[in-house]
């Protein structure tokens, strides 16, 4: 026993930042708790793939943008950049200057340990790593034949000593993008983990192991990385940019009562040290929260009944608006289950007639399905259902938008049925695929049950289960699955990444999984792609959605609305979405004094 | 004539009237213990359970998502729905027939592998036979399971079997290693040695008159085969790696595990339960057995 | 000298076997990781290129090979799912589970021990009948509801609400039984009534021996029969348990521990290994496992020697 207290108390959490930490001045030493309800995989920004890592990835690096903390709707602003890119004339060269003085964390990789300036080559460095085999990269869709040249330096042999002509660093603080065609959400992409900059001396020393050993610049270094939970630490060398309530959006009428004025022109990162606890199960996260063990979480839904006091504004219990502040947000994404349109079962069809039958057998099954039932059992009711793929996050939703697509029509979907000669003998097996989990499997149990009411035999829907996530991406990206239930999250505020899911040459292993194939819609697609935000564009994707709607091509869908809960205490509003992970530098946790962590 | 042997502690017995062969007296001695005959009615009632919902009787409403959320106990059902308002009841009792599936298919073929391996190991014992085998349980014994299950189950492309066969190939070194130290003993009995001076071939050797004389180990061992599947899919399913479409415990407890915090006990308590029952049942029957056959050991 | 080398050879072997049919295992029937690593609108290059980085294209033997020859150097790589070392997670991982799991296997072994001494000396009286009673009972409640169970009843505010719910920030002696305190109940509760029933039988089986009866008629006390003579004459088997469970207890058992309670060790790094296709991790996890399996069985010889000196 004793050999084993031996090895715990050397394996133990390195705590000695905490005392030399309390640089807060007045403000003694911080502690913000964050539970994640998933785990990120790498801290490497190029693989910043999922929300987990891209939370990381913003605050143990610079990216060049960021969204306004409190704006809403989400708007962008200069983070590492100097200000807004200037943009040419027929919008092809974005110029981007960088801020002076910032600099890298001290870290053995460099001479002298060290960390020396950010240079605007460091960010060409970044961009090129996606393009490079060997750093095994999951960002370089966003910037894929897009940038002048970047390709083909893929193409030579990704020699980073090479120039890429699109992607220069001008001097020291200047960037240049040179692009193929317009790009309109190319500051939007500037603001992802992805772009974010890291430095080429850190990612030659570490090697592979760079993914665990992050050397940036940006708020916070880290102290520990393992499975259960990451602790990042004040970066001392973070540049001091005084807290503007009004620049970042502050809107006094939703927004007081956070205890956010209190913080106005203090520099962030305002806490000195931010513990993050990655707690996928739903019930031991929860505890935690009650426990008092972490001071932010998602609620689960199977608690919404014991949290919430309404439903419509969400309003927390009496006893817990006590001890916790809320927020209701809509998901910046939606859930939708996709037919594989390439399945001749219930796709297209060579035979014109055999191609009208199977559209009309997916009309009666997207109109068998009971929305409002998949709303109430599995998010509370209060997720939001929308017609199409324009999910209402978006600027491009329309809320007059007729809804009858996603409303019950038992009738409307049984007189398809009989009008083209299906009947309960000639009804294909419908294989409905998921990762095998306990929600999952209840959701299939729930569709079967919606197709018993317009006769679909209880065995003729199968469930086609894989154990990971992995391989249901797998087989549904090599077109292996009838219908596929997925979840997007939006890469961006503009509906050009939902619309991009439907786009012909998108297909899989591309992220257009439905396979869908449309002239039409391909056509607007290449118009729309290339065109700023505008009324024209968006009437132009109000179109692009008809024609998907019309197709039936998908049963789609429902954003969900996410429950976070914090305590009073902190001063933050934070934010899950794709703009998620930036509002950890304004997270004040208060004085708790200098035994840091111990709530309890 | 009184039976008895050295070391057999003296207990009541009805003085015996004439001379009961060995199995009768087994037989007895079963009868006679109490909790061992609890235990066999209990897996009696569950197997008739297993049997009503095989032909059509019983649990047949187990996926129809037709009652309220997270309905409390009532008329229309009994242990109150689930989340998508599934009958409990119905699932629970459905799940019977998922355990026996397993239990079974494990039990039965894990303890005949071991028999047919332990025999043969023990038979042809210090040679290249023996030696293979023994090195093939070791083998067994040190693969995570988990990687094992993970593995057939992705093998298997999420066929139903997947599960069962990796239990049925990792379950059965038990048995094997059993089976193959008792036909050690019974090598040197003097009827094998009479057997094989006739020149009788080793397989009907082994088969008429070896492996009969195991029967005790292979009945308790099939028994303890039969807990440790339940227990085993109970862990898999919970994981995700069980019971693919159908309903059993430990999708149940898998549900449960949402729901408790939020009050609803009904999934995890109907799992809980009927699954205590029935592991009780099987072990004090496996208990009522072992001591049956060995009276030394139990509890007189 | 040969008895050594005999030993030695079959724990090559089996080490040869165990990580061949894991390998063979891990590489035809494993995830295909590709699938993770890959961004969205991959295109096909792109797959293919990730899973030239992975090794998939290669032929299974070369494979093979250099996995023993990693196995042989140590040399074990880095996790393609996060970039770590796989040694450096060992070291930051195995230390973890054994502080997990030892208190609670130490434990339960040693109440298994008493318990069934306790039982085997009263046998067939009420406190044995209540002892094997509860020990039956034990046996029959799964794990998971354990866990879950224990979480709830010790951990949370709807029960006694003592102790944390899940992680491992142990950085000194009272939080670390503050950690430890509830995977070790559960782990205790589990085991507890097979040990006891298996230490009972053997106690049973070796008092009902001839030389035990003997110490009786020479009058020895009941206890110090029992402590000095059946124990010491069953250290055989109870060693031979206690040998061959470590494997089964702490690296299997600790995976649903960790799991449940978050703790970072090396059952939870393993899992996710296995259900992500890490292939690195998983080669050392099972040729570490295989070679630890083959340590345990020379200690068991050698203490049985140390024991009992009839054993040759």
């Amino acid at each position: 026993m004793f050999l084993g207290l031996g090895l715990v108390l050397a394996a133990c959490d390195d705590d000695s930042e905490r005392g030399a930490g309390a640089t807060g001045g007045a403000h003694g030493f911080s502690v913000y708790r964050h539970a994640m309800d998933g785990a990120p995989s790498s801290l490497d920004p190029a693989q910043a793939s999922n929300i987990y890592a891209n939370f990381l990835a913003v605050n143990l690096y610079d990216t060049l943008y960021r969204y306004k903390y409190l704006a809403r709707p989400y708007q962008l602003e200069p983070n590492l950049a100097d200000g807004m890119p200037q943009v040419s004339a027929d919008g092809l060269i974005h110029t981007i200057r960088i801020k002076p003085g910032v600099h890298f964390v001290d870290d053995a990789a460099f001479p002298e340990g060290k960390g020396r300036a950010v240079r605007a080559e460091d960010f060409v460095y970044s961009i090129k790593r996606h393009f490079d085999p060997v750093a095994r990269a999951q960002g370089a869709w966003l910037w894929q034949g897009r940038i002048v040249g970047l390709d083909t330096w893929k193409a030579n042999g990704a020699n980073y000593d090479e120039d890429v002509p699109g992607l220069r660093a001008l001097d020291e603080r200047t960037i240049q993008i040179q692009l193929i065609s317009p790009f309109p959400q190319l500051t939007h992409t500037l603001a992802q983990g992805f772009a974010a900059v890291v430095p080429r001396e850190a990612v030659d020393h570490y090697g592979a192991e760079f993914a665990v050993r992050p050397v940036g610049s940006g708020p916070y270094r880290l102290s520990s990385f393992d499975s259960a939970r990451a602790v990042l630490i004040r970066n001392e060398k973070f540049r001091k940019e005084p807290f503007d309530l009004e620049a970042e959006g502050f809107d006094p009428a939703s927004q007081s009562g956070l205890g956010l004025e209190r913080l106005a022109d203090r520099a962030p990162p305002f806490s000195d040290r931010i513990e993050v606890e990655f707690i996928a199960e739903d019930a031991a996260r929860w505890n935690a929260l009650i426990a008092g063990e972490v001071d932010f979480a998602k609620v689960p839904v199977s608690q919404f009944d014991s949290v919430l006091e309404t439903r419509d504004p969400p309003t927390l219990k009496p006893h817990l608006a006590q001890r916790f502040n809320l927020a209701a947000n809509l998901e910046s994404g939606f859930v939708r289950t996709d037919f594989n349109m390439d399945d001749r079962r219930v796709g297209y069809h060579p035979d014109p007639d055999q191609d009208a039958r199977n559209r009309a057998l997916r009309c009666a099954i997207v109109k068998a399905f009971d929305w409002d039932r998949r709303n109430e059992i599995f998010y509370y009711g209060i997720g939001r259902v929308f017609p199409g793929i324009i999910p209402p996050v978006a600027p491009e939703f329309d809320p007059e938008q007729d809804d009858s697509p996603v409303r019950r029509d038992l009738d409307g979907a049984l007189a398809l049925l009989s009008a083209f000669g299906w009947n309960a003998g000639n009804l294909p097996v419908l294989e409905y695929g998921y990762t095998s989990s306990v929600t999952e499997r209840q959701m299939f149990e729930q569709f079967r049950s919606f197709m018993a009411d317009i006769g679909y035999p209880q065995d003729k829907i199968r469930s086609l289960t894989f154990a990971t996530y992995g391989d249901y991406a797998r087989a549904y990206l090599n077109r292996e699955v009838m219908l596929a239930t997925t979840a997007w999250t939006m890469d961006y505020p503009d509906a050009e990444n939902t619309m991009q899911l439907f786009f012909g040459p998108n297909a899989s292993p591309g992220s257009n999984t439905a396979n869908y194939n449309n002239e039409e819609f391909n056509r607007l697609y290449r118009a729309s792609a290339t065109m700023q935000p505008s009324p024209l564009r968006t009437a132009m994707f109000r179109n692009m959605n008809r024609l998907v709607i019309d197709d039936c091509a998908t049963i789609s869908g429902i954003s969900r609305t996410l429950i976070l809960l914090w305590r009073r205490e902190v001063a933050v509003l934070p934010d899950r979405s794709f703009v998620g992970g930036f509002f950890f530098r304004f997270a004040d946790a208060g004085d708790v004094g200098a035994t840091g962590s111990e709530a309890r | 004539m009184i039976s008895s042997s050295a070391g057999y502690a003296a207990r009541e017995v009805p003085a015996p009237t004439r001379d009961r062969g060995a199995a009768e007296r087994i037989w007895v001695r079963l009868r006679d213990d109490r909790s061992g005959m609890i235990g066999l009615v209990v897996v009696g009632l569950f197997l008739a359970v297993a049997a009503a919902v095989w032909l059509g009787l019983a649990g047949q409403g187990w996926s129809a998502a037709d009652g309220g959320r997270w309905e409390p106990a009532g008329p229309q059902h009994w242990f109150g729905t689930n989340v998508l308002g599934q009958d409990v009841f119905q699932r629970a009792i459905y799940s019977v027939r998922t355990a026996f599936e397993i239990g079974l298919a494990v039990a039965l073929l894990s303890t005949a592998l071991g028999a047919a391996l332990g025999a043969l190991a023990g038979w042809y014992s210090h040679g290249w036979v023996d030696g293979t085998v023994l090195w093939l349980m070791g083998v067994l014994d040190s693969i995570p399971f988990f990687l094992f299950v993970a593995a057939v189950a992705y093998a298997m492309q999420g066929q139903p079997w997947a599960m069962h066969l990796a239990m049925i190939a990792t379950f059965w070194t038990t048995t094997g290693r059993l089976v193959r130290a008792e036909v050690m003993k019974l090598k040197t009995r003097e009827f094998v040695l009479a057997a094989r001076s006739i020149g009788l071939p080793a397989p009907l050797i082994l088969a008429r008159h070896v492996l009969p004389n195991t029967v005790h180990i292979l009945l308790v061992q099939s028994t303890i085969a039969f807990v440790a599947a339940i227990k085993t899919e109970v862990i898999l399913s919970f994981l995700g790696l069980g019971v693919q479409d159908g309903v059993s415990w430990g999708l149940m407890l898998a549900e449960s595990t949402q729901e408790v915090l939020a009050g609803h006990f009904n999934n995890f308590l109907a799992a809980s339960v009927m699954l205590f029952a029935l592991l009780m049942g099987f072990n004090l029957l496996a208990d009522a057995l072992q001591d049956a056959f060995d009276p030394r050991q139990g509890t007189p | 000298m040969s008895y050594t080398l005999r030993k030695a050879l079959q724990g090559l072997l089996l080490i040869l076997g165990v990580t061949f049919i894991s390998f063979l295992l891990m590489v035809w029937f494993g995830p295909d990781q590709t699938y993770t690593l890959i961004g969205k609108n991959a295109t096909p290059a792109q797959i293919q290129e990730v899973r030239q980085t992975l090794g998939y294209d290669r032929h299974f033997l070369a494979r093979y090979a250099d996995y023993l020859v990693e196995l042989l150097t140590l040399d074990l790589g880095a996790s393609t799912s996060s970039g770590e070392p796989v040694s450096g997670m060992l070291a930051r991982t195995v230390p973890v589970t054994l502080a997990l799991m030892l208190p609670g296997f130490v434990l339960g072994n040693l109440l298994g021990v008493t318990l069934g001494m306790a039982a085997a000396r009263r046998r067939g009286q009420w406190s044995d009948r209540l002892i094997s009673g509860l020990s039956v009972t034990g046996m029959s409640i799964s794990f998971l509801i354990i866990i879950i169970a224990f979480q709830v009843l010790l951990c949370t505010p709807y029960g006694l609400d003592l102790f944390p719910v899940r992680g491992w920030q142990v950085t000194d002696l009272p939080s670390y039984l503050r950690y430890v305190a509830v995977p070790s109940f559960a782990l205790i509760f589990v085991t507890l009534g097979y040990n006891t029933r298996f230490y009972r039988a053997v106690f049973v089986e070796e008092s009902a021996r001839d030389h035990i009866r003997t110490a009786h008629a020479f009058g020895a006390s009941p206890a110090v029969v029992m402590w000095k003579h059946v124990l010491k004459n069953s250290m055989v088997p109870i060693i031979t348990r206690i040998m061959f469970s470590i494997p089964l207890v702490i690296i299997s058992g600790s995976l649903l521990i960790e799991s449940y309670f978050g703790i970072p060790g090396v059952g939870k790094i393993t899992f996710e290994a296995i259900t992500n296709g890490d292939q690195p991790v998983l080669k050392a996890v099972v040729g570490l496992t295989a070679a630890a399996f083959v340590l345990i069985q020379l200690a068991a010889d050698l203490l049985y020697r140390a024991v009992d000196p009839r054993v040759a």
